[in-house]
């Protein structure tokens, strides 16, 4: 038994290096960026600067992942919740029109979505995160109802013929045998969000997005590299940061 | 489980009852409409007050106050009724916007512009929830319910042609009809490409993963990673090789390729559908029935015979399933291409966006939410036929 | 003790159980039987209010079940079912010590009832304990999941087709340690099941339903011999009853006694059902067995004739 342990630490650690290895090169390209001129310089040999400067890419990433953070947190708490609240005696009634309007709503391109947001809700940072919200949402409901019904009922069946209550039933049996299909929904919601917000530079959120537009409007291929290659790199470490804990959840 | 058993009881129709408060409500407090002397100002909000004075405006809740009773007692027929009314005050819309340009925008205003107001977006996406929701609770099959809303968009068509002049997205439209319609052709044409070449390249793969199983880890890891690249990301990445490309390549450069433009657009699409595309044809190739092969071979069928004639018909539906993911993803995506000079229909969302021009976003966004929900329907409906096909 | 006191259910327009009384008393190993649809399983599920019944009364040693809240009520009672029902996600130590923990028993007490439950039903601990339920063979899954359902001692077990997955064998073997368990327990079971010969091998009372009502209940000997209708009778095996009595009754009861010297012939345990003795005779061609005790020493004498004979030799 100690060394199946054994066994699965190592796994763990070395499933720990992909998410720590992406991470330290993002932040390494978000510091060293400047010592990357050269290169640089050779894919824009005449523009007078190759590395954007309009504003650091630390304080970029920070705004990136703060906007997509609060829009998947408030995703998951709303997605979860609804879910959970439709699969409910209580709100049973709205468990066909919300599975459906889950499944249709992800037809919907994000980009679509995000443009509509603009007209309703204006420019700037708090649209773009609502739009992320709601466009969010739509993976994380249809994976936790997904996760909800594929529970065996006569584990159900015996949760409560056993005494178990509603909030005991979901709490210790529901919610942890969904776990791995919420959580693959949470990470739909979330890489999809880190593209949108990516956009969301174009409606006035500033974040890593910035680069590219301003290196598309001005003609700088260099400023479009070093956008694209941070949000890869971003893209990159949350995959492989859910990847690592979805299969210890199972 | 009893509710199981007593379908359409006396039970209300709770969802029903919730969406139709939800739209009284909406209807009463937003504006119905915003007019603006031209399309620079912005627009001067009027509610449904102002739109058919108090008398009007009572009537125009009529029908709503008569979804909520039938919903009270939700019998079959009361929900068939339901559902009339539901698509009557569809149809009913633009005739509503009709009456409030005639009502509101006077004769000597030429210029004037009528914006369609919250009150009447709210409405339009609560009645749609309620048609879905009755659609479900009646068991419509999916063509009629998508019949359902011909009516809705005959009343819009008759309506636009004569009584809705002055509406914002009408005139935008017609400012730029032409570059419209060829938006959409450029738009349908990269989706169109971009599916069609990840079709070959994708059953292609699938079936190189089936015969070497090292390739398919290695291939589903790669495809799996390009997936979670965002799209601004993998067009910027693609532009700095495509430009050395067709500055270094004489024939690519002639072709048209370059940094900027379709070549990015489609390579970056065609990337993005392989995944869907692949991971549906390998598994609908990889699932089909042990037993009906073993049948196959034990009559006698040779490799071919039993590809063609057995496993690729019996996966078909899986595989138009995969087509159809790759369909709607690509004609959202294909959007977020104008961004690098590919054309189509983004170039008015971000166009519009960058003039802060609202008709101009929607008449980019509203074609691209239609084309994927029509996208989906129809190849829908299809893989249903086709898997019915399979079993019957 | 339960109590039904002309309790119905009905469904929208259905009729699922229609006013059956019924009572089983303390140690009392009920078995409710009939087709599917009969209301056997609804019947069971209303006695832990898994469905409230629609009319008439249900009483647990004297108490009405309405006046326990739902989950108090639960947790008195054990409840296995076809399915096992067991936690995917918890270990089997985990699994049977659910209701003690619900109950908020102390871990140590916890730890020792699991304990005296696995090797009760044939699970050493330390094999098992920590085994997830997927990787238990169907038969050790339902002995956890009957572990289970005694975990907190209840009074009463209610057991709805707990066998029916079962290949025969396995399902044969836990219909024997259900018996044994129960002769050592003496617990209140009510077991639902449409295997017939499953209820005439477990029940001290036997109910069989059909359509939501009771068509006859009783003793499984009683209901064989006397069926009080062709429902009944065909239900319970039609021309293939004799059989099914024999298989109930062991030659120890047939038996002609005789006094402990050695005689020559086949020889059968006196606790083989009369079924098997004549499925012997038949194999033999003997007409004559000799009767053996747990020993091996000869106590009698079966005669083709006494197995057959008259009843009025019992």
């Amino acid at each position: 038994m100690s060394e199946a342990t054994g066994i699965l630490r190592g796994g763990a650690r070395r499933r720990w290096l992909a998410p720590v290895l992406w991470a330290a090169l993002l932040l390494g390209a978000c510091l060293g960026m400047e010592s990357l001129q050269g290169l640089f310089r050779l894919v824009e040999p005449d523009s007078r600067r190759v590395v954007y400067a309009r504003a650091d890419f630390l304080v970029l990433l920070g705004r990136h992942v703060f906007v997509v953070a609060v829009a998947s947190l408030a995703a998951v708490a709303l997605g979860v919740g609804a879910a959970v609240a439709v699969t409910r005696r209580a709100g049973r009634d709205f468990l066909p029109l919300v599975a459906q309007l889950a499944s249709i709503g992800q037809t919907f391109p994000p980009v679509a979505v995000l443009a509509l947001a603009v007209p309703v809700l204006g420019f700037g940072t708090l649209p773009i995160i609502v739009a992320l919200l709601l466009y969010g949402l739509l993976p994380i409901v249809r994976n936790t109802l997904a996760g909800l019904e594929g529970i065996d009922p006569g584990v159900r069946e015996a949760a409560r013929g056993m005494g178990m209550t509603g909030g005991q039933l979901l709490r210790q049996v529901e919610l942890p045998l969904a776990a791995p299909v919420i959580l693959a929904g949470i990470r739909t919601s979330v890489t999809i969000n880190i593209a949108t917000a990516a956009i969301g530079a174009t409606v006035g959120a500033s974040n890593l997005g910035d680069p590219i537009i301003s290196g598309i409007v001005n003609g700088n291929t260099a400023y479009v590299l070093q956008g694209a290659l941070l949000i890869g790199l971003l893209a990159l470490t949350v995959d492989s940061l859910f990847a690592r804990l979805q299969p210890t959840l199972t | 489980m009893s509710d199981a058993l007593n379908p359409g009881g006396a039970r209300p129709n709770v969802v029903l009852l919730s969406l139709g408060l939800a739209g009284l409500l909406a209807w009463v407090v937003f504006d119905a409409v915003s007019v603006a002397p031209n399309r620079i100002v912005s627009g001067q909000g009027h509610g449904a007050w102002d739109v058919a004075g108090w008398p009007g405006l009572v009537a125009s809740l009529a029908p709503m106050l008569a979804m909520l009773a039938l919903a009270w007692r939700p019998s079959r027929r009361h929900l068939r009724l339901a559902l009339g009314l539901v698509v009557a005050m569809l149809a009913a819309l633009p005739a509503w916007l009709a009456l409030a340009a005639a009502r509101l925008i006077e004769s000597e205003m030429p210029q004037a512009r009528l914006g369609i107001g919250a009150g009447v977006w709210v409405a339009l996406f609560l009645l749609l929830l309620a048609m879905v929701e009755l659609r479900t609770r009646l068991a419509l099959p999916r063509l009629l319910g998508g019949a359902l809303l011909l009516p809705p968009l005959m009343s819009l068509a008759v309506w636009l042609a004569s009584g809705l002049e002055p509406l914002a997205l009408r005139q935008e439209l017609l400012a730029r009809r032409d570059g419209f319609i060829a938006a959409i052709g450029e738009h349908l044409l990269l989706v169109g490409a971009a599916v069609a070449i990840s079709l070959l390249l994708g059953v292609a793969i699938a079936l190189a993963m089936r015969r070497w199983v090292r390739c398919r880890t290695l291939g589903f890891a790669l495809l799996n990673s390009l997936q979670t690249i965002p799209s601004l990301a993998l067009f910027g990445l693609l532009l700095a090789p495509l430009a050395w490309l067709a500055a270094h390549v004489e024939w690519l450069a002639a072709l048209g390729v370059s940094g900027i433009g379709w070549a990015p657009a489609l390579l970056a699409l065609v990337g993005y559908s392989l995944l869907p595309m692949v991971r549906n044809t390998f598994v609908a190739l990889d699932e089909v029935d042990t037993g009906v092969i073993d049948a196959a071979r034990g009559m006698g069928m040779s490799r071919g015979q039993i590809f063609r004639q057995v496993r690729l018909p019996l996966a078909a539906p899986v595989i138009l399933e995969g087509i159809r993911i790759t369909t709607v993803q690509a004609i959202g995506l294909a959007a977020v291409a104008a961004l690098i000079g590919a054309g189509g229909l983004g170039t008015f969302i971000f166009q519009g966006l960058g003039q802060a021009a609202m008709d101009m976003v929607l008449l980019g966004a509203l074609p691209i939410l239609v084309m994927a929900l029509v996208a989906d329907a129809l190849l829908g409906a299809l893989s249903d036929r086709l898997r019915q096909g399979a079993a019957s | 003790m339960i109590e039904l006191i002309g309790v119905s259910k009905r469904f929208g327009q259905t009729t699922a159980v229609d006013d059956i009384s019924l009572r089983m008393a303390p140690g009392e190993l009920s078995v409710l039987v009939g087709t599917s649809g009969c209301g056997k399983s609804t019947t069971l599920r209303m006695i832990n209010r898994l469905i409230e019944h629609s009319d008439g009364e249900i009483h647990i040693d004297g108490q009405q079940i309405r006046g326990f809240r739902e989950e108090t009520l639960r947790r008195r009672m054990g409840y296995a079912i076809q399915s096992t029902g067991l936690f995917p996600h918890w270990t089997v130590a985990r699994n049977i010590g659910l209701v003690p923990r619900l109950l908020k028993w102390p871990a140590s007490r916890i730890h020792a009832r699991v304990e005296s439950l696995m090797t009760m039903l044939g699970l050493p601990m330390d094999e098992f304990a920590d085994k997830m339920p997927r990787q238990l063979s169907g038969g050790q899954a339902q002995r956890v999941g009957v572990a289970r359902a005694l975990a907190a001692d209840p009074d009463i077990l209610l057991m709805d087709e707990p066998f029916g997955a079962l290949d025969p064998i396995t399902r044969e073997t836990l219909q024997h340690e259900l018996r044994e368990l129960q002769a050592r327990l003496q617990k209140t079971i009510v077991f639902v099941t449409h295997d017939m010969d499953e209820a005439l091998r477990l029940a001290d009372r036997l109910v069989v339903m059909d359509q939501g009502r009771i068509r006859q209940q009783g003793h499984p000997l009683a209901l064989l011999r006397e069926p009080a209708d062709g429902f009944v009778a065909s239900l319970l095996g039609g021309e293939d009853r004799g059989l099914k009595e024999a298989a109930l009754l062991t030659v120890g009861e047939r038996m002609m006694p005789l006094g402990a010297k050695p005689l020559p012939g086949e020889r059968i345990s006196r606790h083989a059902t009369l079924r098997e003795a004549l499925s012997m005779m038949l194999w033999r061609h003997a007409e004559r067995l000799v009767v053996i005790d747990d020993q091996g020493m000869a106590i009698g004498e079966l005669s083709l004739r006494r197995l057959v004979g008259a009843r009025s030799h019992e």
